[in-house]
């Protein structure tokens, strides 16, 4: 495993990149760590999340030309989570976690870093394996109702008067466009 | 004279003591006064303005305005400047958002019984104490006023850190801050502009898509809350694992817009974030898990069982997620589900 966060990080030699390149094209299991890495990272760089079809066609592209493998320069935050991931990745979907980063953002890596792994360990829910990508950015229009429902509940709306409500209807929100 | 000044001594030396230890707890009590006027005067005060909201890379201009009528009746009104144009109405406990591209009206209401909840009242300000250090710090001048910064820095990572800054006169926050754990802000407000006072003006709170959306029949997505009980409803969810600082606030059954049936609603609270948690019925097939955020509210929805449980309010991810994963439907109503 750590030969893989090594060839992620582009830190390996040419002999030994090719030995974990080999073990990665023999290795499923190994296969989704890469593949979950990579959606880490994209994540982490603000890269528009892969389809949940990436994984399949990793393998194809990996059977067929394994030489475009060429070690990814990690940044240094990717590479943080990538040793979270690695002792994580037994018990936590690469879904779960994707969806974690992505919606945490730049500052996932202190998160991850600055708590136990149990918060995360517990995500792995009935979510199987790479295939299942958690809809990060399809949480469609529905999600104003509970926005408004929530709200006026919240001690910081008394603080802070109606301001709060402009979540509810922000621009930004994909919600108001699917509608 | 003897007699009276060994009388005098021992008071003189009380006094002293509790001056010091009033010293002591004068900060804090100062922060949580402050917190106390300013929800007071949020709702109290008549005042316009422009407030800037910042959230990530986005930003997005608002105008605010806010009338108390007679009879203490509030009425606010915020709409958008920028984008595609939007409004939230509150009057009283009764809010509409309009959002005239999608020709959708979203009303959320509350019975009388369940107006004002929850008031920023001394035990949610023993719960702040609890789960943040209140302080105050410097003055600062937020659209020509004057104002007073206070922080709230939470006492663990379960929690978002906050700042306000009050003005001095009013107590208004004209400034808000929401940190994380690297204390930078993840989302702010802010008056670019603002007028204190004026008189109350019915027009100035109204809709401008009032009636232009019963002419053309937007769709209307309806939910309301009422507390039927004076004790919470037992919705036959439970969390199996407490989260650290948060104590239950409500719950009950309500009506969600779009929803044919009852959803469950508990609400969470330290008392400054809140956390809710909806559950219903699954009624389409839906992904076993999904993440979202909107400024500093996180959002995690999940499916359990044949029910979607999603939880979103003003804290991290990690607490939002783990809060989802600890519901469960009660063993002894398990019939129920």
């Amino acid at each position: 495993m750590d030969g893989i966060s090594a060839l992620m990080d582009g830190e390996l030699d040419e002999h030994p990149a090719r030995h974990e390149i080999a073990r990665l094209k023999n290795d499923p299991e190994l296969r989704d760590r890469w593949d979950t890495f990579h959606l880490v990272g994209d994540a982490l760089r603000g890269e528009p999340m892969m389809s949940a079809g990436f994984s399949a066609a990793f393998a194809q592209r990996l059977a067929a030309e394994p030489t475009v493998l060429a070690p990814r320069r990690a940044s240094r935050q990717a590479k943080r989570v990538t040793t979270y991931a690695l002792s994580a990745a037994a018990s936590v979907s690469a879904a779960a976690l994707v969806a974690w980063v992505a919606m945490s953002g730049p500052n996932a890596d202190s998160m991850l870093a600055g708590r136990g792994t149990d918060a995360r360990l517990e995500s792995a829910g009935s979510t199987s394996g790479a295939s299942a990508i958690p809809a990060s950015v399809s949480i469609d229009g529905t999600m104003n109702e509970y926005f408004l429902a929530h709200q006026g509940f919240s001690p910081s709306t008394a603080i802070q008067g109606l301001a709060p409500y402009i979540r509810t209807v922000s621009a930004t929100r994909p919600a108001e466009q699917g509608r | 004279m003897g007699k009276r000044g060994s009388v005098f001594v021992p008071f003189v030396l009380l006094g002293l003591a509790g001056a010091a230890h009033a010293a002591d707890s004068a900060a804090l009590n100062d922060g949580a006064a402050w917190l106390k006027k300013m929800a007071t005067a949020s709702r109290q005060q008549n005042y316009s303005g422009t407030i800037f909201y910042q959230h990530g890379n986005s930003v997005e201009t608002s105008r605010v305005t806010h009338f108390v009528n007679a009879a203490g009746g509030e009425f606010e009104k915020l709409e958008t400047l920028d984008g595609p144009a939007r409004e939230v109405i509150r009057s009283n406990d009764q809010v509409i958002c309009y959002l005239p591209n999608a020709k959708t009206v979203l009303i959320e209401e509350r019975n009388r019984s369940a107006r004002n909840f929850p008031a920023l009242i001394p035990e949610s300000l023993h719960g702040i104490n609890e789960n943040y250090k209140i302080r105050t710090e410097g003055i600062d001048r937020v659209a020509g006023y004057d104002c007073q910064w206070i922080a709230l820095e939470p006492r663990d990572n379960l929690r978002y850190g906050r700042r306000f800054c009050a003005e001095l006169g009013s107590s208004l926050p004209l400034r808000a801050q929401t940190m994380n754990e690297k204390n930078e802000p993840i989302e702010s407000f802010a008056f670019t502009q603002l007028t204190l006072g004026g008189q109350f003006s019915r027009e100035r709170v109204k809709s401008k898509y009032a009636e232009k959306s019963r002419a053309q029949n937007w769709r209307v997505d309806r939910s309301a809350f009422s507390m039927a009980q004076p004790t919470p409803a037992d919705t036959g969810w439970v969390l199996t694992k407490a989260m650290p600082g948060f104590k239950k606030l409500m719950e009950a059954k309500r009506s969600l817009g779009g929803r044919t049936g009852a959803v469950s609603q508990i609400v969470l609270s330290d008392g400054l974030a809140a956390v809710s948690i909806f559950i219903e019925p699954m009624v389409q097939p839906q992904p076993a898990q999904a993440a979202s955020h909107q400024g500093a509210v996180n959002i995690f929805k999940r499916v359990q069982g044949n029910h979607v449980v999603t939880v979103l309010g003003e804290a991290p991810a990690a607490t939002i997620m783990q809060i989802a994963n600890s519901v469960e439907l009660k063993q002894t109503t398990a019939t129920v589900q």
